[in-house]
């Protein structure tokens, strides 16, 4: 496999930058495909007469699956190169999807939670950091549009999956034209073998498109001397081993931690909550269940566009400016949604969309950081340890909001004030958050690496 | 050629995800609007 090494990908004088975003995108757009995983997932309680809590422990695994493999495959991603996490990451995500449509076929639950939860998770993992690195060394000028772009593909991957699974779903099912038709477990079975297949054609462009740049490469007319100092960006270098030792790290971790929270906690609630909240007396909504699917989609954009639009901000106004404001304003909002957010639709929709959009932000912008506080030595690696801030998130902010709408009674019933509880703890969350994010201080020189870093061939025998 | 090829790449992404908005926006406006 030594055709993949990080060595054997170097771009050759000349290389055009601008075909790195797309590689890294063909990866994103492809394992984003976790966010569309309702679209069969009623066929799937059918087909294994199982219950939703026991289908859902497929996605569960997988997120799990996602930030541990991201946290420990971290180091060995920056130090072996793009093109192979990026084949790796490819192998892992359609073979997640055979051995998946395996047990679909042979009825066999568990085999699914093998496949598209634990080894597809592992693939997602690799996936979502191997750009990364390779993406802010690209674009020294410009990291946060850099990053956004290809994050910005996680969001977008559902919005491709969810239609196209939809239609291939009705192709492979003869019954599909009957009146609530659900999807019998061989078109989804069909639907798995598809998609492994697209995958990895995808996953496959963007490895062999994908390469690093060479060690003394800077883009035309930029000259990183005259760029006006910052005091959070550094010149410096941290290895992942010593950043996680660092308290910005931590104080990262938890700023990360709180923003996802806050926004899994609508992202998971959002069809039934918009419902709730515009809910009359006679114990009817305003807004149909047909309604409340679009605005998930509008949510869908939101997310999307959030993680492209502020990370790109984030290179003018800075990292932890645009921190302040994703959970600062993000507060507010927040204020504002528990407190007069059912007055209206319009304005309901429009703090959501915000809402979400700075969800999205925080995710994109957070390489970029990194970048500015540990360097870019081993920036993929602390990235992937950062990770699992978003998996104790994918636990916590679906059990907050929950656990408090439990308490105040049956899901069809429930009203605006019914989420007061669980969106006043999302503000306080987002003020630890902001708390957080103004204790960032640049990283100490005791962390420093004491020469310039190690790349590939020469980092892999450092590290040995 | 290089700029064929730049064109043809940001092609193969971004026409996947120009459909996924199209359809996820036409369904927004037709529950919206």
């Amino acid at each position: 496999m030594s055709w993949l090494d990080r060595d054997r990908t170097i771009a050759p004088p000349g290389f055009n930058r601008w075909l790195i975003p797309p590689a890294a995108l063909a990866v994103h757009l492809c394992i984003g495909q976790a966010y569309a995983t309702s679209v069969y997932k009623t066929a799937l309680v059918a087909h294994f007469d199982a219950s939703l809590v026991q289908v859902g422990v497929i996605f569960s695994i997988a997120i799990v699956m996602l930030g541990l493999s991201a946290a420990i495959m971290g180091t060995w991603v920056d130090t072996n190169g793009p093109r192979k996490a990026m084949f790796v990451a490819a192998l892992f995500w359609s073979g997640g999807f055979l051995i998946g449509s395996l047990g679909i076929f042979s009825n066999q639950l568990w085999l699914v939670y093998v496949g598209y939860g634990f080894i597809g998770g592992i693939g997602l993992g690799i996936g979502y950091i191997s750009p990364v690195s390779t993406l802010i060394k690209w674009f020294p000028d410009r990291p946060g549009l850099a990053t956004g772009m290809a994050i910005m593909g996680f969001g977008g991957g559902a919005l491709i999956a969810s239609p196209v699974s939809t239609a291939l779903l009705g192709f492979y099912d003869p019954n599909s034209g009957a009146a609530n038709w659900v999807a019998s477990g061989d078109s989804v079975g069909k639907l798995f073998l598809t998609l492994a297949v697209i995958y990895l054609a995808y996953m496959m462009f963007g490895a062999f498109t994908i390469k690093v740049p060479a060690a003394d490469w800077v883009p035309a007319g930029f000259d990183a001397s005259k760029v006006r100092v910052k005091a959070l960006v550094t010149s410096n270098h941290v290895s992942a081993k010593n950043a996680i030792r660092t308290r910005q790290f931590w104080l990262l971790w938890v700023v990360l931690f709180c923003n996802v929270t806050a926004g899994i906690g609508i992202l998971e609630q959002a069809a039934p909550m918009i419902q709730d909240f515009f809910r009359q007396s006679d114990g009817n909504s305003l807004v149909s269940a047909a309604v409340a699917g679009g605005f998930v989609g509008l949510l869908s954009l939101a997310n999307m566009g959030g993680r492209f639009a502020w990370s790109a901000t984030s290179d003018k106004t800075g990292r932890k400016n645009i921190y302040m404001v994703y959970l600062g304003v993000g507060t507010v909002l927040y204020v504002l949604l528990a407190l007069v957010g059912s007055s209206t639709t319009a304005l309901y929709v429009v703090l959501a969309f915000i809402i979400i959009s700075f969800y999205g932000g925080g995710f994109a912008t957070a390489p970029a950081y990194l970048r500015d506080l540990f360097g870019t030595f081993q920036v993929g690696a602390i990235h992937g340890r950062l990770l699992t801030a978003w998996s104790a998130a994918g636990i916590a902010g679906p059990l907050i909001v929950n656990s408090f709408l439990d308490a105040q009674g049956a899901p069809g019933a429930l009203t605006a004030a019914a989420y007061q509880p669980a969106l006043l703890t999302m503000v306080g969350l987002l003020v630890v958050g902001f708390v957080a994010n103004l204790f960032v201080r640049p990283v100490h020189t005791d962390f420093h690496e004491p020469e310039k870093p190690l790349v590939g061939a020469q980092a892999k025998k450092a590290h040995a | 050629m290089k700029v064929l090829k730049v064109i043809l790449a940001w092609a193969l992404v971004g026409i996947p995800l120009a459909f996924g908005i199209s359809q996820t926006l036409a369904k927004v406006t037709a529950l919206f609007g």
